[in-house]
């Protein structure tokens, strides 16, 4: 399996095939004397901001300190044995209502979109 | 003792070999299931690997090879004891570069 | 037999919302300034667009993700930046200038000023797209776009010389004003090949739930419904040249000159329909364009995004979109002249294709993502010459505007 060809970048889907954000990042874990091992996908502002640059990183480090919850201020982490299945997207054995990724949206949602009438 | 490094990050740096030449950029992480983990074996460096990367067709391979000119794309396979990450914006080569497998043509 | 319904709305809304206010400005310019001779720019233009929406409707119809989505996911988040950077500003100046054709419409029709009817459009569109569905707006645009027909009929009354139509359909060289020739060239490029076009009809794609049975479809959709649309856009050339000229314009640099189009020929009617026609068709785009970019930055982060969706359901989608709608809506407000700021970005967008085009040549031949429908010989021969055309068009369109003088 080719970490860049076919996981980081990749859409993520719950085990409902709900949208829940794309694959930000990978996480490795370092034994001495052994093989880096697959650990955790990341999904989050903050891991896609580190792609970027320090100073965007710090940024939405900021950002999310001033708006966001607790639980907003690490990326949010799925760990590998929670994949299901990689094609062409990669499915998880959550759902998603019970993750962090749509925080911010259902924020967005209760206190901006139910205010506007019609929605 | 266990460290946490995060594979997009390592995507694009620069290797260096022992003797502080260049050998590629990581363009490629290749794991496969070992037991119950999915674990690193190898990485792929070089022009050559990101071709291997965009180009999923000879036909695309052929068109990378047109711009880039023939032969110039060179691509390594380091495996996984052989990369040095103690400092992961700057990988080190633990081997000679002659040492290293080259990436085939397919 | 439903699928020969779908395929013939297909085709309707592809020719209604063909023309926008940059098809109608560019076309005009080059009727007035050259006659029939640019109509070849028409021409190529419109045959890019057929081959570009044909591979775009493909790839999402067996892939099930759009053109937008595979560009991250394919190239990676920091290449796909630039793509998404550079698309999202150059939407939001044609969400502008489509804005603005609306309410120009307005300004013909009240003599009130555009500048204050900037901000009823905005919400006109917002509201549109908050409470409407993708169905609804899709087929409003196709039915209501169809009054653009009226332009071939303005254009087939005045008689043009078919032999003439015909010589122009294929390149010529200037014989003076080199410089504006080949600008007004690479502004016909850029407003005909619109990256905002194949993107929508991608993400179209999937709202439709289109599979691996809709291939046929899907190019008879690209191929007769884009040309249909480039006979609207040809005929607002050809109307441009034999009205224009005789009424002492070769430089169509005024946005008060446009409705001649149709008044030349229909008198007081030829005002009202195209004041109609202007409305629709850059409403239409305008719900295109702003409904694009949301579907663009959704899919670049890998959100919930769907028209049919209600708001509560894909919240940063539908934030994407309002605030593309209130930004687009401030230069109309401040001023800005419509019809400068569409010549303006029709030559940038020219600029820019290769940054979107160029993903194609890789995804249309990749297998994980199109299975064995892959660009065949033909389709990749035809991608590389585009993608040629579109570093021609980057290299050479900005020097252009430099050297006619805008």
């Amino acid at each position: 399996m080719n970490l860049a060809r076919d996981i980081i970048d990749k859409q993520v889907v719950d085990k409902n095939q709900a949208k829940m954000g794309k694959v930000d990042g990978v996480v490795l874990a370092l034994h001495g004397g052994k093989p880096p091992v697959v650990s955790y996908i990341e999904i989050g502002g903050i891991t896609l901001a580190r792609r970027v640059g320090r100073r965007t990183e710090r940024f939405i480090r900021l950002l999310k300190k001033r708006w966001g919850s607790p639980r907003a201020q690490q990326p949010y982490r799925v760990a590998w044995r929670q994949v299901r299945d990689i094609g062409v997207d990669i499915e998880i054995a959550l759902d998603v209502r019970e993750t962090p990724v749509n925080d911010w949206q259902n924020w967005l949602r209760d206190k901006v979109i139910r205010r506007i009438p019609g929605s | 003792m266990m460290r946490e490094i995060n594979a997009e990050l390592l995507l694009g740096r620069r290797v260096l070999a022992p003797d502080g030449r260049s050998v590629g950029r990581i363009e490629e992480i290749v794991a496969e299931p070992q037991g119950s983990v999915l674990a690193v074996r190898e990485y792929h460096l070089g022009s050559y690997a990101l071709m291997e990367r965009l180009a999923a067709t000879p036909f695309g391979r052929a068109m990378l090879d047109f711009f880039y000119g023939s032969g110039i794309g060179q691509g390594y396979r380091v495996p996984w004891d052989k990369l040095d990450l103690t400092d992961p914006e700057k990988p080190r080569l633990l081997c000679a570069l002659a040492d290293l497998e080259t990436l085939k043509r397919a | 037999m439903d699928k020969l319904l779908e395929v013939s709305l297909g085709i309707v809304t592809s020719v209604g919302g063909y023309l926008e206010i940059g098809s109608i400005a560019t076309s005009a310019q080059a009727g007035a300034a050259f006659g029939f001779q640019l109509l070849w720019a028409l021409v190529l233009g419109t045959l890019c667009i057929i081959v570009l929406v044909e591979m775009s409707g493909r790839f999402a119809a067996v892939s099930h993700h759009t053109i937008s989505d595979a560009m991250r996911e394919r190239f990676g988040f920091n290449f796909f930046l630039l793509p998404l950077t550079v698309t999202v500003l150059l939407n939001l100046m044609v969400l502008s200038a489509e804005i603005g054709g609306v309410a120009l419409a307005g300004e013909f029709a009240t003599g009130i000023g555009h500048q204050w009817w900037a901000v009823p459009v905005g919400i006109v569109v917002w509201l549109l797209l908050w409470k409407g569905t993708f169905g609804l707006i899709e087929k409003g645009v196709a039915l209501l776009g169809l009054v653009t027909l009226v332009f071939v009929v303005a254009a087939v009354k005045l008689g043009p010389d078919w032999k003439d139509l015909l010589r122009s359909a294929v390149p010529s060289l200037p014989q003076q004003d080199s410089a504006r020739y080949w600008f007004l060239a690479a502004s016909i490029l850029g407003a005909t090949i619109s990256p905002y076009l194949f993107l929508f009809y991608s993400s179209g794609a999937i709202e439709d739930h289109w599979n691996e049975s809709y291939l046929w479809a899907n190019r008879a959709i690209a191929g007769i419904g884009m040309t249909f649309g480039g006979v609207i856009s040809a005929s607002t050339l050809v109307l441009a040249a034999l009205v224009m000229p005789p009424s002492g314009i070769r430089d169509v640099n005024d946005y008060h000159q446009l409705p001649l189009l149709l008044t030349k020929v229909f008198g007081f009617w030829g005002l009202v329909l195209f004041i109609a026609s202007l409305a629709i068709a850059c409403l239409g785009a305008a719900l295109e364009i702003a409904l694009q970019q949301a579907y663009l930055v959704a899919q670049g982060f890998g959100w919930n995004w769907g028209k049919d969706l209600m708001p509560e359901a894909a919240p940063a989608f539908s934030l994407v979109y309002t605030l593309s709608v209130i930004i687009a809506v401030v230069p109309m407000v401040l001023g800005v002249d419509p019809l400068n700021l569409t010549v303006f970005s029709m030559a940038l967008t020219a600029a820019s294709l290769p940054l979107t085009i160029l993903p194609f040549i890789f995804l249309m031949n990749d297998k994980r993502f199109v299975k064995q429908h892959t660009n065949g010989r033909l389709g990749n021969i035809a991608i590389m010459a585009i993608i040629a055309l579109g570093f021609v068009l980057a290299i050479a369109t900005i020097p252009l505007e430099i050297l006619s003088g805008g």
